[in-house]
């Protein structure tokens, strides 16, 4: 144990350490604060965490990930009475007792990173639910204040909650709030203060004695370990506990250091006699502590209510009106992101044209060579251009989603899809993932987290390129609306969006096929309450979807629009059939040609769909330079040619985006290569098929 | 008299007897407090996954893990 004089200095140091650490990041600098203080929030999904975190840190606040990790880290501050009080808003999570990787760095920054104060944040109305958690980090660390969020909640359900009452059984600080409420954020404010500068908070955990053969259990494994050099930061009855519930972490920590073998062994042997799991008796003995902790401090009503949510659920949630509802929202979904954002694009597209332009004859008047004019003009400016473009649509699309999501309706589409998707050996959250990549792929990517199965996950990751992406779906409207009538247009834009999803979910099947079978992990989904978007979420949740695009598609759209303008200008100045691209289109064509109908031109745009797919209309102008691009198209293509193009383009290849995002996801460079050999090869496969009956026919 | 949570009707409130599922599965539902020993209340049961009534959490269940879930 520290002297308190002790702990007081290793605490200033490690502040001057984590100023200096930060120095030179302008968005962290506190340099007017000469103190720093770190917060840890932590809490359940649906408890109005992020709600709290963003209310109390405002505009200051900055979202990378977790190092090592996939994990999202957003940070924020705020300040008061000249300290800076860092806030961290940990991963949501139910537990702290698997090993995801939100667990693990929940885990970790509480034992390495030792917070000043770690905020449980649980739900009035779910106070035994919502406590669990804080009951598994009192374990951890003594260091714990409980907000209990959304009070007025409960005031209106005529719950009294007695916060002196439970502060004591707890034997933490207690603030009962409401993210609602102007006074609860500077109350808030003042708590956290105060409990780390004052003592009029006890820090006390209450502390939860297992049934007597577990807790001889631990005793034994405790004495075993005590002068462990591995895990060291970690609390001795932790690590106990961990390995009796049978986590490989500890387990193969402290196996470097101990020898296991005979502790494991009778820890078998009691378990196989008398038949209990201890996680499960552990997870019991909390839950029934933290029961009597709440019927002693809480006064009301808490049976069983229908409540709103329920009723809207028997309309949403309907075996037959169920799917009528799913696919009008959906589709209204839809039609609101591209009606609202195809104008923008417009407008923005002809500005972005005018200043390209200007730019242009800038530099000519300027005599400058035509090859630099060019390199600017249609490299960089092009490739700013395709970037700028594309974000309307994400943003739209990602506020839309995050509506649907704050709103609580997005776990349920996941319910109603979940039966469908068992049928392709996924469940209903898989089909989050699917409707994200509707916006882009990348984004799709980043939300196969929810799908707790790594095997699951990663077929998902690898077939989700055969989802067409808002910016593909650009050029399927661009040519089915060059060689059909409106009305068909729409049917065959429909047939490939359903079609579409058809090869994702085959996709992900006949991956299932190779891979090693694991033990299925069935959907166990909270649904959530119903309740009215709150702005702020949205902007946050969009602005941190957007961001994953802005960062990483940026970056690569910008890169290859130069890289594609090399392989298409140059040598300089010869017509696009004697570029080098045109070289790689005609290489190209001596297979897809025969196969698919896809001659050179055809095939040519497509290298530039790897960098973004919105370029390949450009590209078919620029390589079919004579005249009027539909009324050239429409003579040279036929029908069956017309298909295979659209069939063919549909899914051949994921953009380096979302190549990217594959690799960050799996963090294997195998999976990121048959991430694009697998969709190449099913596609060539299924458009041969279909241009050869179609030629056949036509 | 134990019968399997899929066949208990919407409304009705029963005591958990026994969870057969495997060893995550498991692990998650004591983590949500669904475990031996509790009582839960059927909120939905009819086409797609069940959805329970726990500690005044909804939660919803594939089909098949109700039928691993024994009840009284």
């Amino acid at each position: 144990m520290h002297s308190s004089d002790d702990q007081g200095r290793f605490r200033n140091i490690r502040k001057k350490k984590r100023l200096k650490k930060r120095k030179g990041k302008k968005y962290y600098s506190s340099k007017n604060h000469s103190i720093e203080h770190v917060i840890g929030f932590l809490g359940n999904p649906n408890v109005g965490k992020s709600s709290l975190f963003n209310e109390l840190t405002g505009s200051h606040q900055h979202i990378g990930n977790w190092p090592g990790k996939t994990v999202e880290k957003k940070e924020g501050h705020f300040i008061l009475a000249d300290e800076y009080f860092s806030v961290i808003d940990l991963p949501g999570t139910y537990s702290l007792s698997g090993r995801s990787d939100e667990e693990i760095i929940t885990e970790e920054f509480i034992v390495q990173e030792r917070p000043d104060l770690v905020c449980v944040i649980a739900d009035a109305m779910r106070l035994e639910r919502t406590l669990y958690l804080a009951l598994q980090a009192f374990e951890l660390t003594d260091k714990v204040a409980i907000i209990v969020n959304m009070i007025d909640v409960a005031e209106k359900h005529n719950l009294e909650i007695s916060r002196k009452k439970l502060a004591s059984l707890l034997g933490v600080p207690v603030i009962l709030v409401s993210a609602l409420r102007d006074s609860s954020l500077i109350e808030l404010k003042k708590f956290i203060y105060d409990a780390i500068h004052t003592d009029k908070y006890d820090f006390h955990p209450a502390k939860i004695l297992y049934s007597s053969k577990i807790e001889a259990i631990i005793r034994k494994i405790s004495e075993q370990i005590a002068d462990r050099k591995v895990l060291k930061e970690y609390p001795v009855r932790w690590i106990a506990i961990k390995l009796l519930e049978g986590d490989n972490w500890t387990r193969s920590e402290l196996s470097k250091e101990f020898d296991l073998e005979t502790l494991l062994k009778t820890l078998e042997e009691i378990k196989e006699k008398e038949s209990i799991n201890p996680k499960v008796e552990i997870a019991k003995t909390k839950y029934s502590g933290l029961h009597t902790i709440v019927t002693q401090s809480v006064k009301g009503d808490l049976e069983f209510k229908e409540t709103i949510s329920d009723k809207i659920d028997k309309i949403v949630l309907h075996p037959i009106f169920g799917y009528p509802i799913l696919i009008l929202i959906y589709a209204l979904f839809f039609f609101i992101s591209f009606s609202i954002s195809s104008p923008i694009i417009e407008g923005m597209s002809y500005l972005l044209n005018l200043f390209a332009e200007y730019i242009r004859s800038l530099m000519i008047q300027s005599s400058s060579p035509e090859i630099i004019t060019s390199f600017v003009v249609d490299g960089i400016i092009a490739g700013i251009s395709a970037f700028l473009l594309f974000l309307p649509l994400i943003i739209i699309f990602y506020t839309l989603v995050a509506i649907m999501e704050d709103s609580g309706y997005l776990a349920r589409s996941a319910y109603l899809m979940d039966r469908f998707m068992n049928k392709f050996g996924l469940q209903g959250t898989a089909f989050l993932s699917i409707v994200m990549g509707f916006g882009c792929n990348a984004a799709g990517i980043l939300a196969t987290r929810i799908i707790k199965n790594p095997k699951d996950r990663i077929r998902m990751i690898v077939s989700l390129s055969f989802i067409p992406c808002a910016a593909t779906l650009g050029v399927i409207a661009f040519i089915t609306g060059i060689f059909f009538e409106p009305w068909k247009a729409s049917l065959i834009m429909l047939g490939l969006y359903a079609f579409s999803i058809f090869l994702t979910l085959i996709s992900s099947s006949i991956l299932r096929l190779f891979m090693e079978k694991e033990e299925p992990l069935p959907l166990i989904l909270e649904m959530p309450e119903y309740r009215k978007p709150i702005l702020k979420n949205i902007y946050y949740l969009t602005w941190s979807r957007a961001g994953v695009f802005v960062k990483k598609a940026g970056t690569f759209i910008f890169s290859a629009s130069i890289f594609i303008w090399i392989l298409s200008n140059l040598p300089y100045g010869v017509s696009p059939e004697f570029t080098i691209l045109g070289y790689l289109g005609k290489v190209f064509s001596f297979i897809t040609y025969p196969l698919m109908g896809l001659s050179w031109e055809m095939i040519a745009p497509l290298v530039f769909g790897f960098a973004a797919k919105e370029t390949i209309i450009v590209a078919l102008g620029v390589i079919y330079a004579s005249g009027d691009l539909k009324t050239v198209l429409l003579n040279l293509w036929s029908l069956p040619q017309v298909i295979s193009f659209l069939l063919f383009q549909l899914t051949y290849a994921p953009c380096f985006a979302t190549i990217a995002a594959v690799k960050s996801e799996t963090n294997s460079y195998k999976w990121s290569l048959f991430s694009i050999l697998w969709p190449l090869f099913l596609t060539t496969l299924i458009t041969t098929i279909v241009y050869q009956i179609l030629r056949l026919i036509v | 008299m134990t019968k399997a949570l899929i066949d208990v009707k919407a409304g009705e409130k029963v005591d958990i007897f026994s969870i057969n599922a495997g060893f995550k599965a498991h692990n998650f539902l004591a983590d949500l407090g669904i475990h031996e020993g509790e009582k839960v209340r059927v909120v939905k049961n009819d086409y797609g996954p069940i959805i329970l009534e726990v500690k005044n959490t909804r939660v919803a269940i594939g089909r098949g893990l109700a039928q691993k879930i024994l009840v009284k």
